[in-house]
């Protein structure tokens, strides 16, 4: 059965919100423009509203299944295949968010390798960024989510740097609209749903909310605000780049950021790089988080002692991805796994619920 | 508890102090070379590079030094001119890169395959063709600024209140790859060892210069392709020459007619009278000025696109203006529509101020 947790450890609705777009705003935004415009083309745009609106389906589903049992997804699994079966789903989870933690890290590095420091060795960068996720996890959840809340924060003024490239934009790049077949279009959209990832962790912090009904609201304040940032910096990179440019552009958002002037400094990447290393730590600390609170709960084992192997597992790992390739296809296995969970694996699981339920009643 | 603390500070401290290691690329800014401008030559069948660096001298001022080096690709040259220099090279402060009109003409685009693979290449840096040697323009000595500065303001201020329209690394890369669009850049000739003057505008097809605009008709083509535009122009009309400051341009093109094309560009003009021949402003002469001006403006446009046209280059971006207006666009075909485009070019002048004189 759910433990209950203490009022003392909780947190207010309001911050719900900065945990799931924190969580949302990762490495993918540095590059997902080239990606969704390789099918959809500049009509891409509204397959990033498109793929947002999905995602509000998804939370409202998994708000749902939360309120169904009144805990968090690990108990919806137990209560609806029983303990064996969803154990096991959930140290599927264990997997899948020690494998966030990885692309999150790997990619970060990837970037700081081939824009900074050519030669840096990934091991340092990567125990000094995890030690650091450690001590943030150790600190218990409020401290996650205090991170969280400065993850977005502090970097937030990194948000008027994308007016630079509107200078040097021809907006009439995204003419004529709707020159795309739907087909085109949707599967833009699904690139995209790769991107907003990261809404899941609502799943497992429910229960640490103090009046779940009214995070509702500011969640969904928040997926759309991160639904709006994504359409605009996709317009403004469109009008930046002509689209055969930006499929040579592993990294557009970053670009874009060779076009800043700033007086003081001659190259804003490397400014707007190091404080993505900020944006990324949030991430990294609440992918183990969660991957070390399913430990706990599944296993019975302290979540320090958890997070401290998870941390290990994801540095050995990190070692082995070492080149653009190898991070490619892990990024995309991460990617495939992320949909499933969202898009396959959460409705199946509110219709088994709803369906128990109904046998239950009966 | 307290010796794992104590450990953990400890280990903690070692990674940190790793950031201080020199061998992760610890750039002293007294130990590089920062380059500042580069040019690319013909040489025989080779290429000639030369970066120029900015040397800083005891007494505040500066020099210019420059490397040279021969070979048949870029990285080959940048790899040659580090043999010969005591402290490495470095292109994060680039700001201008300089190709001799020969090489243009064969095409740059290998070139920038450099820039834009080296993430340390800003998108600022101020591309030019060069009548003459590039060498050469980096061998004068112009002002106490340094050579690079000197390039860099003279481009930067005419693109601001000149008659050149802009263009830098990034609007090249982005007309180059734009279809329906073909790049431009600015024209530069040395007239002395201590000035050089922007001469025209390279126009260029795909990669390769095919054609260079006379000074004369920057003003024109600056607002044909630029949204905002400042710039100088002369009239003539029956009381003598006056010239005109333009203040704000918008340029509009409609597509009128399809099958075959026809395209309506429309220009408004708001601009103030710096200079007039004559003793007295007449009464109507302003309105005189404006309908000179909108003829003449009208007549050298038509001119330049139907110049264009004839030569199959598109500096305008006539081919992407009609893919906006056109679904499943085919610019194979367009190749051919293009030369049957029938052009109108109308122009709005409104002169809002005459000075301070009557």
């Amino acid at each position: 059965m759910q433990q209950s947790i203490p009022e003392s450890l909780k947190i207010s609705p309001f911050m719900a919100a900065f945990v799931v777009v924190s969580m949302q705003i990762g490495i993918g935004v540095l590059g997902f423009q080239r990606i969704i415009s390789k099918d959809a083309g500049y009509d891409a745009w509204m397959s990033v509203i498109g793929a947002g609106l999905a995602v509000h389906i998804i939370v409202w589903m998994m708000y749902k299944i939360c309120e169904g049992v009144d805990g968090d997804v690990m108990a919806a699994n137990i209560f609806v295949f029983g303990k064996t079966i969803g154990n096991s789903i959930n140290t599927l989870f264990i997997i899948y968010f020690t494998m966030t933690c990885l692309t999150l890290l790997s990619g970060l590095i990837e970037v700081i390798r081939t824009w900074m420091f050519l030669s840096m060795h990934p091991i340092f960068f990567a125990s000094v960024y995890l030690l650091l996720g450690i001590y943030i996890v150790n600190g218990g959840f409020r401290t996650v989510v205090g991170i969280s809340l400065f993850g977005i924060v502090v970097p937030a003024y990194l948000l008027f740097s994308f007016l630079a490239p509107i200078r040097y934009g021809d907006f009439t790049n995204l003419l004529p609209i709707f020159d795309h077949t739907p087909v085109q279009m949707l599967k833009g959209a699904y690139n995209m749903t790769l991107t907003y990832l990261g809404y899941g962790v609502l799943l497992f912090i429910y229960p640490f909310i103090k009046k779940p009904k009214e995070s509702k609201k500011w969640v969904h304040i928040g997926l759309t605000a991160t639904m709006i940032f994504y359409t605009l910096l996709a317009v403004i990179t469109f009008a930046y780049f002509p689209i055969s440019l930006l499929q040579k552009s592993i990294w557009a958002t970053l670009e874009m950021w060779k076009i800043v002037k700033l007086p003081f400094i001659e190259r804003f990447e490397y400014l707007g790089l190091a404080n993505w290393a900020l944006i990324i730590l949030p991430n990294v600390a609440i992918s183990l988080w969660v991957a070390s609170r399913v430990a706990k709960r599944v296993y019975h084992i302290s979540q320090r002692k958890a997070v401290l192997f998870i941390a290990a597992v994801v540095l050995i790992c990190v070692l082995m991805l070492d080149s653009r390739e190898r991070i490619n296809i892990f990024h995309d296995l991460q990617a495939k796994a992320g949909f499933i969970l969202a898009f396959i694996y959460t409705p199946f699981l509110y219709i088994l619920l709803l369906i128990k339920k109904k046998v239950n009643a009966k | 508890m307290k010796v794992t603390r104590i450990l953990l500070t400890l280990l903690m401290c070692c990674l940190l102090l790793v950031g201080c290691n020199p061998r992760y690329e610890r750039k002293v800014i007294d130990d590089i070379n920062i380059a500042t401008g580069m040019g690319i030559d013909k040489s025989g069948d080779q290429l000639k590079g030369s970066i120029m660096i900015p040397v800083f001298k005891a007494d505040k001022s500066m020099e210019n030094f420059l490397f040279t080096a021969k070979g048949t690709i870029m990285r080959d040259v940048a790899a040659q001119m580090q043999q010969k220099a005591s402290q490495p090279i470095f292109s994060g402060s680039m700001d201008v890169a300089l190709f001799e009109e020969v090489v243009a003409r064969e095409g740059i685009v290998q070139v920038l395959d450099v820039f834009l693979r080296d993430p340390s290449v800003g998108a600022r840096v101020h591309l030019a063709v060069v009548d003459g040697k590039a060498q050469e323009i980096f061998e004068g000595n112009y002002g106490d600024r340094g050579n690079a500065q000197y390039l860099k303001d003279l481009i930067e201020h005419n693109m601001e209140g000149g008659n050149l329209p802009l263009t830098n690394l990034h609007s090249f890369l982005f007309n180059f790859y734009q279809q329906g669009k073909d790049p431009y850049l600015p024209y530069l000739k040395q007239e002395s060892p201590e000035l050089v003057n922007i001469t025209g505008i390279a126009i260029f097809k795909d990669e390769k210069v095919i054609d260079i605009l006379h000074e004369n008709k920057m003003f024109y083509f600056k607002l044909l392709v630029d949204k905002f535009s400042m710039g100088q122009v002369k009239v003539k009309e029956e009381h003598g020459e006056a010239t005109v400051k333009s203040i704000t341009s918008d340029t509009n093109m409609k597509l009128t007619k399809r099958k075959p094309y026809e395209i309506t560009v429309q220009i408004k003009l708001k601009g103030l009278l710096t200079e007039h021949e004559g003793t007295r402003l007449e009464k109507n002469e302003v309105k005189d000025i404006e309908k000179e001006l909108e003829k003449q403006i009208n007549k050298t446009c038509l001119k330049l696109l139907e110049d264009f046209q004839k030569q199959k280059v598109d500096p305008i971006g006539v081919g992407h203006f009609v893919k906006t207006k056109t679904r499943n666009f085919n610019f194979e075909k367009w190749q051919t529509d293009y030369q049957d485009v029938t052009f109108k070019v109308s122009t709005n002048v409104r002169i809002l101020e005459v000075g301070v004189v009557e």
